[in-house]
C-alpha cells in the first residue's frame, strides 16, 4: 500500500509528538502468542479459523449477525464474541446450533472451535491455512470465496 | 508477497533536520534483525541505566518483553494482520502490526462497523526519552505510523476508523496528539487503556498537519 504523506506534515506531527512515548499493545509476556506459535493447527490457529469460518458462513448466507442469531437460535452477544475475540470459548450448545445451521458436521465444528481433543491433523492443517488465506471485509471477494468453500468441502468431511 | 515503500520523513532531534526514511508495508527479515541486533540490546542498556538510576519498576520500559520475532512470524502469514515499519539511517526506528478483520468500533455513533486495531506499536529504544536517551536520535515515528494505520482503514473502506490498547505511559499521545476517544481502562486487556478514533478524529488528525 503506498501512503502518500508531505515533508511538512511529517515535520509538523514530529513536533507535536515531541518526545511522547508512543507503544501500545498488551503488556505482559506475548500473552496472546503463548505456546508455540509455529506449529501448524496451534489453538491460535483454530480459534481464528472458527471465528473467521463463523463470520465469512453468516455473509455468504447474506446474514446480519441479529438474523444469524434468530435463526440458529443463539445468543448474539455469543455470535459477536466468537466472530470478533480469538480468546473466547463458545458454548457447546452454540456450536451445535451453528453446524445445524450451516450443515457441517458437529463433531469437526466442536473440534475447530476448540472445545474437543484433536483428532483430524488434516482439519488443523486446513483451519491453519483457511485462517491466512481469509480476511472477513466488506463482502466476499473470489479468492474468499473460494477459501470457504475449499474449508467447507473439508470440513464436511466425517472422520 | 509484494512489500511497498513510501517516503516519509522524520526529525533528527540532534541537528535539527528533516531526514528521508522509508515506510515499508511490512516486516521483513531485516527489520527483525534489527531489533535482534539493535534494538534488544539497547533496551537492555536503557533498563540496566533505570534500575542503577533507582527508577521504580512500573516505569521501566513495558514493551521490553515483547518479541517481535514471534509476534511475526505468527501474524505476518494473515491476510488481515499487516505489519509496518519505518527505516531511517539505515536502522528500523518503528514497527507496528495491526489487525484489519477481527475488531469493531466501540464509540457509539459507530458501533459495530469495522476498524483497523492496532495490535502493537514501538519506537526503538534510542528515539525515546523515557528510556533515558537524550536527546533521542528521531521524532514522528508514531505519527507517521498512526497515519498510515488511518490510511490502510481508508484502504479497507473503513473510512479512517482505528483503535488500539495504549500502555499507560503513552496515554497522552493517543488522547492529545493523536485525539483519540479515550474509553478508560479495559479491565478484559491488562487495565489498558482503549483508544479509538472515527472518521472525523482521522481527519482532524491529517489536519493537524496541514493547518498553518
Amino acid at each position: 500500500m503506498k501512503v502518500e504523506i508531505t515533508r511538512d506534515w511529517c515535520l509538523k506531527m514530529a513536533m507535536l509528538e515531541g518526545d511522547s512515548e508512543i507503544g501500545a499493545g498488551l503488556v505482559a509476556i506475548d500473552p496472546v502468542f503463548e505456546g508455540n506459535p509455529m506449529v501448524t493447527g496451534s489453538s491460535d490457529d483454530r480459534s481464528v479459523a472458527f471465528g473467521r469460518f463463523v463470520r465469512l458462513m453468516r455473509r455468504n448466507h447474506g446474514l446480519s449477525i441479529e438474523k444469524l442469531a434468530d435463526d440458529a437460535a443463539v445468543d448474539v452477544a455469543e455470535l459477536v464474541s466468537i466472530e470478533d475475540d480469538t480468546h473466547h470459548k463458545p458454548e457447546v450448545r452454540t456450536v451445535y446450533q451453528l453446524a445445524n445451521f450451516f450443515k457441517v458436521p458437529r463433531p469437526n465444528l466442536m473440534q475447530l472451535a476448540g472445545l474437543t481433543i484433536q483428532h483430524n491433523n488434516r482439519l488443523n492443517d486446513e483451519a491453519a491455512r483457511f485462517a491466512a488465506r481469509s480476511d472477513p471485509v466488506v463482502a466476499l471477494t473470489e479468492e474468499e470465496r473460494a477459501a470457504l468453500e475449499a474449508f467447507v468441502a473439508v470440513l464436511s468431511e466425517q472422520s | 508477497m509484494t512489500v511497498t515503500i513510501s517516503r516519509v520523513y522524520l526529525l533528527d532531534v540532534a541537528n535539527n533536520t528533516i531526514q528521508e526514511a522509508e515506510l515499508w508495508d511490512a516486516i521483513t527479515e531485516k527489520h527483525l534483525a534489527d531489533w535482534e541486533a539493535e534494538w534488544m540490546p539497547e533496551l537492555f542498556k536503557a533498563t540496566q541505566k533505570l534500575h542503577r538510576a533507582n527508577v521504580e519498576r512500573r516505569l521501566w520500559p513495558q514493551s521490553r518483553h515483547w518479541d517481535w520475532r514471534r509476534k511475526a512470524s505468527v501474524l505476518n502469514g494473515m491476510l488481515g494482520n499487516p505489519g509496518f515499519s519505518i527505516v531511517c539511517g539505515g536502522l528500523t526506528q518503528g514497527m507496528m502490526i495491526v489487525d484489519s478483520s477481527m475488531k469493531r468500533c466501540r464509540i457509539p455513533s459507530q458501533k459495530g462497523r469495522d476498524l483497523v486495531y492496532v495490535e502493537f506499536i514501538e519506537n526503538a529504544p534510542w528515539n525515546r526519552r523515557e528510556l533515558l536517551f537524550d536527546p533521542p536520535r528521531y521524532r514522528g515515528i508514531g505519527t507517521v505510523l498512526i497515519r498510515a494505520a488511518i490510511e490502510l482503514s481508508k484502504a479497507e473502506d473503513f473510512k479512517g476508523r482505528i483503535g488500539l490498547h495504549s500502555l499507560p505511559q503513552a496515554n497522552s499521545f493517543y488522547a492529545n496528539t493523536c485525539g483519540m476517544v479515550d474509553f478508560g481502562v479495559d479491565a478484559n486487556h491488562e487495565g489498558l487503556r482503549y483508544f479509538e478514533m472515527t472518521p472525523e478524529h482521522a481527519e482532524a488528525f491529517i489536519a493537524k498537519g496541514t493547518s498553518p
